[in-house]
């Protein structure tokens, strides 16, 4: 398929779940500054903005301006309005190839975002969080049931695998880094979508250990880190196969080999302990997985800009 | 509730009824199925088919804003002897003209014939003098050709405007179709109409038969300029449905005159470009080098022979509305037939004794430039105001060779659903012709724009007009004909319409 | 006197930039072709950074090489060599002026006659209208005009660029041989004389030694129509001679560059055009 088609394809799966992961992490963050009377906020907000990797403030860092930066902003790819206004013009671009309901979806979701924004102003940040969150449950449906299952949906299959790993990640650096002002392990679990399930499974609330051992190796759960590199791994996988390129090695499969192998050996009596050195080699592993399914799927060019020249 | 139709008393010919209350034999059906639906009934059908473009996406840029392009709910109707007569007309056209531009870009005969001057074609913006030397290698230059008719008010159809280069609009034929299908059900088990969704296997068809012989599986594209292109919705539509790739300038590459796109699984030859980029905005190196939608050494390949570029390089050259008023001599000239299709009858202003004539009744003629579109630059000397005549004459005095006049002539009207009434509206036509070198087949109907305001004359989208589904019936009379024609009582003729006698405008983007 | 003369011309031209230019695309009329005037013995174009090229004749019968350039490069030179035996151009006796204005010649001749961006002229330089219109035959207006041009423009290097058009030079009063071949061109044109313009070569030594290597100039003249094309340059004050090498002809200069492309890349200037010319024997 068209190199340009498929990275869009990736770029919408990559923004809609950061979208999507952003808008979970930061309901738990407000939960946790207006429930507990105790809490500093301004240390609370500058956890949030370390995990998203957004530069610090020099003054005190408030509430509002916080959800300013970091939900409503359409303007910067970290903010939530901002990632699905970039999955809106990347699915510009790809119209030919999504389907006409995840158009229809996508539009009528930016222009809502708008009008919410405003409510939000005065109410508060939880609907329009809410709202965001069941849109990208819309969209990931619909991108599931009316796109085939061939390479363009295994593009964007992989960009959406490839952020919730990152985000995870994050998340949990976030956690060890700024334990005190991070809210506790439950609300951790609910803003990863994942506390049902722990509930589910044998771990202990309370248990450290417990809950990263989850969030990192849990086999069957759809958002742990081990699940989601099975799932890149066999997109990649797929891609390679219909796509047959000739090349010696294939750089992002490497790299994500290298990873799994690790977690899979991974002792999970020693996971806390592991875990800062765990969590910088999977930072890496995005990094390179992205840059190395560019280089090889996405090299195209922009639209160049000629210069004539005339020469006697 | 019976739905009250208006009928018109203006000269213009009323496609539906041959009388005041006596319908044509082919729309009596129509009328009898129209006549059985309420207002509100109407009213729903219209809505519907207005939320389902609106889901669908089919729009038109307009102002800059992505707008629905409204369609009507009455279908406009075609018999079919009258369309055999109509497409064969259509089918001739576009062989002279084909003609044409072999010589044009060739031999040149028709210059030393003295049939047209030189400098009419040498002097055209569009004469594209790198296309000498390129042969398409089926000799087809015209894969599609959209060539607007109108019926005058005797009711024969006469050929207003040729468009050779980047017709536009069979998208909405598709979707008009679908819509009214969907929406409108009932009208169709009582009339056989021919169906339009071969358009894009044709469509493809053809573009493979114009592809480099030694290609032996053709890879064709269509060339879009992108999203921001008011008639993308109709690349985007045409791609899909002859399942070929959508492509930008920037994702095909020229290297040593071959073509290729960019593809994950690395460079992948084209052979066929269905381009809806216009020449000067196609090849940097040739053109505007300032052109980013483009593509670098395309017209070079195409030299060579290893890609094809459909429709034609300057085609342009054919289309101009000076031209236009040779092409009943090329009829002649090169097919040796009689023209199956009038013109409108058409002044040339560049003839000194013509544009003295005109200049002193300007007030009588529609004044039009040569290189205009989209409706823009026309002079409707009976609505214009002095100083509108003016600057015309201005104009005029300017550059003759710009200009041509015609004498206004009655579109014909339709009823059409405005405002919860069926009134009578102008409308025109524009037939679709594809070319695959062996044959011209001419897509069943094609677009009818209606345009919207009452006495409006100018009915193309990007001013604001509607459309019609377009029905051609396989057979004259309807499938059902109706227990006992229907009559309207007096009492429900509406009031006689305004005066509206004028020549409808050409589409923006063709 | 008349005399033939074998003539080996080097063109070297080409681009260099400020750093690495991604790829360009580019078409060079650099190839002499035969004509009454001129026999090409041999003739070879190169390019570097090497890569394949695409040979063709364009709408006015200009022999043009094309070629692309993806590999990444700081320069790009395009060299000529051709051997060319030249006699010089015969004048013939002219039409009566009255043909020129007969609607069917004024019409095959319509390009040569139509005003374009470059040469359009100011009305100032048609104050000898009339006189040069009331000449006895065509070529004497023609020389007339020529002298003209001479007269009231001084060649001066680098006065003006290649973009230049007539109007621009006329109120300097100076340029090259382009210049002042587009001022000529429009003249003649609104004299009803149709007239093109020729790209080419000039040898420019009165006495041509054998063997000895001279820095020639890539050259712009006209011919008009006189009933049969016929060469004046307006630059020297002469006609076409042995020492004229024609490569290409069109309306203006921008149907003639020897070398125009676009590109990718950083700001570029020209290495500058050398054209050495031998007399062979």
């Amino acid at each position: 398929m068209l190199s340009r088609l498929a990275e869009s394809l990736f770029w919408i799966g990559r923004y809609i779940e950061r979208a999507d992961d952003t808008s979970r992490i930061v309901d738990s963050y407000v939960h946790r500054i207006v429930e507990d009377p105790f809490n500093n906020e301004d240390a609370t907000c500058r956890s949030l903005y370390a995990i998203l990797g957004v530069p610090q403030p020099e003054h005190e860092l408030l509430r509002n301006e916080m959800l300013q930066t970091i939900v409503y902003d359409e303007k910067s790819p970290n903010s939530i309005a901002g990632a699905l206004d970039g999955a809106f013009e990347n699915a510009r671009r790809s119209r030919d190839f999504i389907s006409s309901e995840m158009w229809v979806a996508l539009n009528t979701t930016r222009n809502e975002l708008r009008s919410r924004q405003r409510v939000a102003a005065g109410l508060g940040p939880a609907t329009y969080l809410a709202y965001v969150r069941e849109r990208c449950a819309l969209l990931a449906g619909l991108t599931d049931a009316t796109l085939s299952h061939d390479d363009g949906w295994q593009f964007l299959l992989l960009g959406r695998n490839l952020e919730r790993i990152d985000m995870t990640t994050r998340l949990l650096r976030g956690r060890i880094a700024y334990m005190d002002a991070s809210p506790d392990w439950m609300a951790f679990l609910r803003a990863s979508g994942a506390m049902e399930a722990f509930m589910r499974s044998s771990h202990q609330l309370n248990d450290p250990n417990g809950v990263a051992t989850f969030l990192m190796l849990n086999r069957t759960f759809p958002r742990s880190v081990l699940y989601a590199l099975n799932v890149v791994d066999a997109a990649l996988r797929e891609v390679q196969s219909s796509n047959q390129l000739f090349d010696s090695g294939d750089a992002a499969r490497e790299t994500l080999a290298h990873a799994r192998s690790t977690l899979e050996y991974v002792d999970e009596e020693e996971l806390l302990t592991q875990l800062p050195a765990l969590l910088e080699m999977l930072e890496r592993t995005c990094y390179r997985i992205n840059d190395a399914v560019t280089d090889k799927y996405f090299r195209h060019e922009e639209a160049i800009l000629w210069i004539s020249e005339n020469q006697l | 509730m019976a739905v009250v139709f208006d009928t018109d008393s203006s000269g213009a010919w009323n496609e539906m009824f041959s009388a005041p209350g006596q319908a044509r034999l082919i729309y009596q059906r129509l009328l009898a199925d129209l006549d059985a639906q309420s207002v509100t009934e109407l009213s729903q059908r219209a809505d519907q088919l207005a939320r389902t473009f609106i889901d669908r996406g089919v729009t038109f840029a307009h102002s800059g804003e992505e707008r629905p392009f409204p369609l009507d709910i009455v279908p406009r109707i075609i018999g079919a002897l009258e369309w055999d007569r109509l497409s064969r007309g259509i089918a001739q056209r576009v062989r002279a003209l084909e003609a044409f531009l072999a010589d044009v870009y060739g031999p040149g005969r028709i210059f030393t014939d003295g049939v047209i001057p030189r400098r009419v074609v040498t002097s055209s913006p569009h004469f594209c003098r790198q296309a000498i030397g390129i042969t398409p290698a089926n000799g087809v230059r015209i894969a599609v050709a959209g060539i607007d008719v109108i019926r005058d008010e005797h009711g024969n159809f006469c050929v207003l405007e040729d468009n050779i280069r980047i017709p536009s609009g069979v998208s909405y034929v598709i979707e008009n179709r679908r819509a009214m299908t969907q929406t409108f059900a009932p009208l169709f088990s009582n009339h056989r109409v021919l169906p339009v969704d071969s358009y894009p296997s044709k469509l493809l068809a053809a573009l493979v038969a114009s592809a480099p012989p030694k290609a032996k599986n053709p890879v064709v594209v269509v060339l879009s300029p992108g999203v921001h292109n008011a008639a993308y919705f109709e690349h985007v539509l045409l791609a899909r449905m002859m399942g070929v790739e959508l492509v930008e300038g920037r994702d095909l590459v020229c290297r040593a005159n071959h073509v290729y796109m960019r593809t994950t699984t690395g460079e992948r030859a084209v052979h066929v470009i269905y381009r809806r980029v216009d020449d000067d905005w196609l090849d940097p190196l040739q053109f505007r080098p300032n052109s980013v939608i483009g593509v670098a050494g395309l017209v070079n390949a195409a030299r060579a022979g290893n890609v094809a570029i459909s429709n034609g390089l300057g085609n342009g050259v054919a289309d101009d509305k000076l031209v236009y008023t040779y092409v009943p001599d090329f009829i002649r000239y090169y097919l040796g037939e009689t023209p199956l299709l009038d013109n409108i009858a058409t002044f040339r202003l560049e003839d000194a004794d013509v544009c003295a004539e005109v200049v002193a009744n300007l007030a009588d003629y529609v004044i039009k430039p040569v290189d205009g579109s989209g409706g823009k630059g026309i002079v409707i000397g009976p609505q214009a105001t002095d100083e509108e005549l003016r600057d015309v004459e201005a104009a005029i005095a300017e550059n003759p060779r710009n200009w041509i006049a015609q004498r206004p002539v009655a579109l014909s009207t339709h009823p059409t659903f405005v405002d919860d009434r069926i009134s009578p509206r102008h409308i025109d036509l524009r037939p679709f012709a594809v070319s695959n070198g062996n044959e011209v087949w001419v897509l069943p109907g094609g677009l009818t724009r209606v345009a919207l305001g009452e006495g409006e004359l100018i009915v193309n989208s990007s001013r604001g007009g509607g459309s019609k589904d377009t029905w051609v019936l396989s057979e004259d009379v309807p499938v059902a004909p109706p227990v006992s024609a229907p009559t309207l009582s007096p009492a429900l003729l509406g009031a006689p319409q305004q005066n509206d006698e004028f020549i409808n405008q050409d589409e923006e983007q063709q | 006197m008349t005399e033939s003369l074998l003539l080996q011309i080097r063109h070297h031209t080409g681009f260099r930039y400020e750093g690495r230019a991604k790829s360009s695309y580019n078409e060079a009329r650099m190839t002499p072709q035969d004509s009454p005037t001129q026999s090409v013995e041999q003739t070879k174009l190169t390019v570097r950074p090497v890569v394949p090229t695409y040979s063709y004749v364009d709408y006015f019968g200009t022999v043009v090489t094309s070629f692309d350039i993806s590999e990444v490069h700081d320069i790009l030179e395009v060299e000529s060599l051709s051997t060319v035996r030249t006699t010089p151009g015969v004048v013939e006796s002219p039409i009566e002026w009255r043909h020129l204005f007969d609607d069917a010649f004024m019409d095959s001749m319509s390009e040569y006659l139509a005003v374009t961006r470059r040469t359009e002229v100011p009305a100032a330089t048609l104050e000898r209208y009339d006189e040069w219109r009331n000449a006895p035959t065509i070529h004497d207006a023609v020389e007339a005009v020529s002298a003209f041009v001479r007269e009231r423009m001084q060649y001066v290097p680098g006065a003006t660029s290649v973009t230049s058009t007539a109007l621009e030079a006329w109120e300097r009063g100076q340029g090259v041989c382009q210049d002042m071949t587009h001022v000529t061109l429009g003249i003649l044109r609104s004299l009803g004389i149709p007239a093109r313009y020729v790209s080419g070569y000039f040898y420019p030594k009165k006495i041509a030694e054998v063997g000895e290597t001279i820095r020639g100039q890539s050259h712009a003249w006209v011919e008009y129509f006189s009933g049969a094309w016929t060469g004046i340059d307006p630059t020297n004050g002469i006609g076409h001679t042995e020492r004229h090498i024609v490569v290409g002809r069109g309306r203006d200069y921008g149907d003639v560059s020897p070398l125009k492309g676009i590109y990718h890349g950083p700001k570029s200037t020209g290495t500058g055009a050398v054209v050495e010319i031998v007399r062979l024997p």
